[in-house]
């Protein structure tokens, strides 16, 4: 099996890692523990490499584990966490030399009900941007990948949807917490100045916190579907980000997470952007 | 007002943000010049566009605006040199969300106006307005809370 070969060539890899003392951990996945789901695993020593296993049930993000860390560490990088990493190397929270990234390829996770994960169908990457060691699968390179189509629906049935699924939201921010880029000490949402949730939790608040969300996430989501699996309450407002997403590689040229040279999307000026909808529409240059 | 229909009667209520630099010195230019322009507008002045967070812009909406303006100096002219351009860029972001919220775009509008530009100024104001009247009561207006639209 395709799958146990993998494992084996990670674990060798990850054997070699540990012996020659350049790391202290490696952050990788093993079996059992929760049926059908490999889980996040810490291996220190040479012996633990033997719990290391890599399948199709791998789909947890271990990236954020390594956040805001200082020490070397070793980690096992599916594409999305990959692009996890680049991102935090890209804001600065973690520096690239303090991780050793074995980036393995992916044709796409499955649930513990062997459902394929959200965001694997419609992942157009699935080869690791960057890596120091690199673990093949060959299925990847046959795959059939072919971009998502835009979900605008018009403004009004937009609207509908958007409104049906907020209905939904109880607020419990599950979304928040499973979502990689949201390592802010204090959301926007728990502040009290400004105050962008009043004391009672009515519609508007709900939508507040989802479109401040996705702007805080605009140029930045690696589309891992975390947020839209974490959430008990159904809500998938995952489509506007991938809206959002998708406008932001066709404007600016710029995907999350890809090239950790890069500057993000946001953080560049350019005194001839376009000036889409903007009155009078001018464009400068 | 007798014989008009509620939608007859209804005036938008537009929030407009100007940065400190240029466009509210235009405001305080076209008032000065005693030049016309609808009353619908309700101008918080900010430092720069920059400054503007779009959750400002949101939350305006949410909290009951019909619609909401932005202006900040043209770009090259603003005085921290290049908020307006990563304004710009968060701004043609925010539209995308709008749309895909289903809440219409055009009830948010940016635009540039210089420190001379009073008629510039109550032309712009003319024309949000016509925009938002054309687009009708705000969809999100029953949303919020009622404390914040009393
Ligand atoms: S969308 Fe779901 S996970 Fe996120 S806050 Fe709402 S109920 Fe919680
Ligand atoms: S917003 Fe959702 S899909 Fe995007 S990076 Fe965060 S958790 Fe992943
Ligand atoms: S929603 Fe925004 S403020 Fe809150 S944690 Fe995420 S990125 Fe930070
Ligand atoms: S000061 Fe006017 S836009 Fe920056």
């Amino acid at each position: 099996m395709i799958y146990e070969e993998m494992t084996n060539n990670i674990r060798s890899v990850c054997e070699k890692l540990l012996n020659s003392n350049d790391v202290e951990v490696i952050v990788a996945y093993r079996g059992g523990g929760v049926e059908g789901m490999q889980i996040p695993y810490f291996a220190k020593t040479p012996e633990d490499v033997q719990n290391i296993e890599w399948g199709d049930r791998c789909y947890q993000n271990i990236a954020p584990y390594v956040h805001g860390l200082s020490k070397k560490v070793g980690i096992l990088a599916k594409p999305c966490d990959a692009r996890i990493l680049t991102q935090y190397i890209t804001e600065q929270q973690i520096k690239r030399d303090d991780v050793y990234i074995i980036g393995v390829d992916c044709v796409g996770m499955v649930d513990e009900n062997g459902d394929p994960r959200p965001g694997c169908p419609d992942c157009m990457v699935r080869k690791p941007p960057i890596y120091d060691e690199y673990i093949k699968d060959d299925r990847v390179d046959s795959l059939d990948l072919s971009p998502p189509a835009s979900e605008d629906g018009g403004l009004e049935a937009n609207f509908e949807r958007f409104r049906k699924e907020i209905d939904k939201c109880i607020m419990c921010y599950a979304c928040r917490q499973a979502c990689y880029g949201c390592y802010c000490k204090t959301c926007f949402i728990d502040r009290d100045l400004p105050d962008w949730q009043p004391a009672e939790i009515d519609a508007g608040t709900k939508m507040t916190f989802h479109m401040g969300r996705t702007m805080h996430l605009a140029g930045r989501c690696v589309e891992c579907g975390a947020c839209e699996a974490s959430c008990e309450s159904g809500v998938n407002v995952r489509y506007i980000i991938k809206e959002v997403t998708k406008f932001i590689e066709d404007e600016y040229g710029y995907s999350a997470g890809m090239d950790p040279e890069q500057v993000p999307a946001l953080l560049v000026n350019k005194f001839d952007d376009r000036e889409v909808g903007f009155l009078g529409g001018e464009t400068h240059g | 007002m007798k014989g008009l229909t509620q939608l007859e009667k209804w005036e938008p209520k537009i929030v407009a943000f100007l940065c400190n630099w240029c466009s509210y010195a235009g405001a305080d230019l076209a008032g000065t010049s005693r030049l016309q322009y609808p009353p619908n507008i309700r101008i918080i002045r900010v430092p720069c566009s920059g400054r503007i967070n779009p959750l400002y812009i949101i939350t305006a909406l949410m909290e009951g605006a019909d619609g909401v303006m932005v202006s900040g100096c043209h770009p090259g002219d603003c005085h921290y040199l290049s908020g307006n351009l990563f304004a710009r860029r968060r701004f043609v972001v925010l539209k995308k969300l709008l749309q895909t919220c289903g809440l219409d775009p055009e009830r948010v509008q940016f635009t540039w106006v210089s420190a001379s530009e009073g008629g510039r100024f109550a032309d712009v104001i003319k024309e949000v307005t016509e925009n938002v009247k054309k687009v009708g009561p705000s969809e999100v207006a029953n949303c919020g809370s009622k404390e914040a639209q009393a």
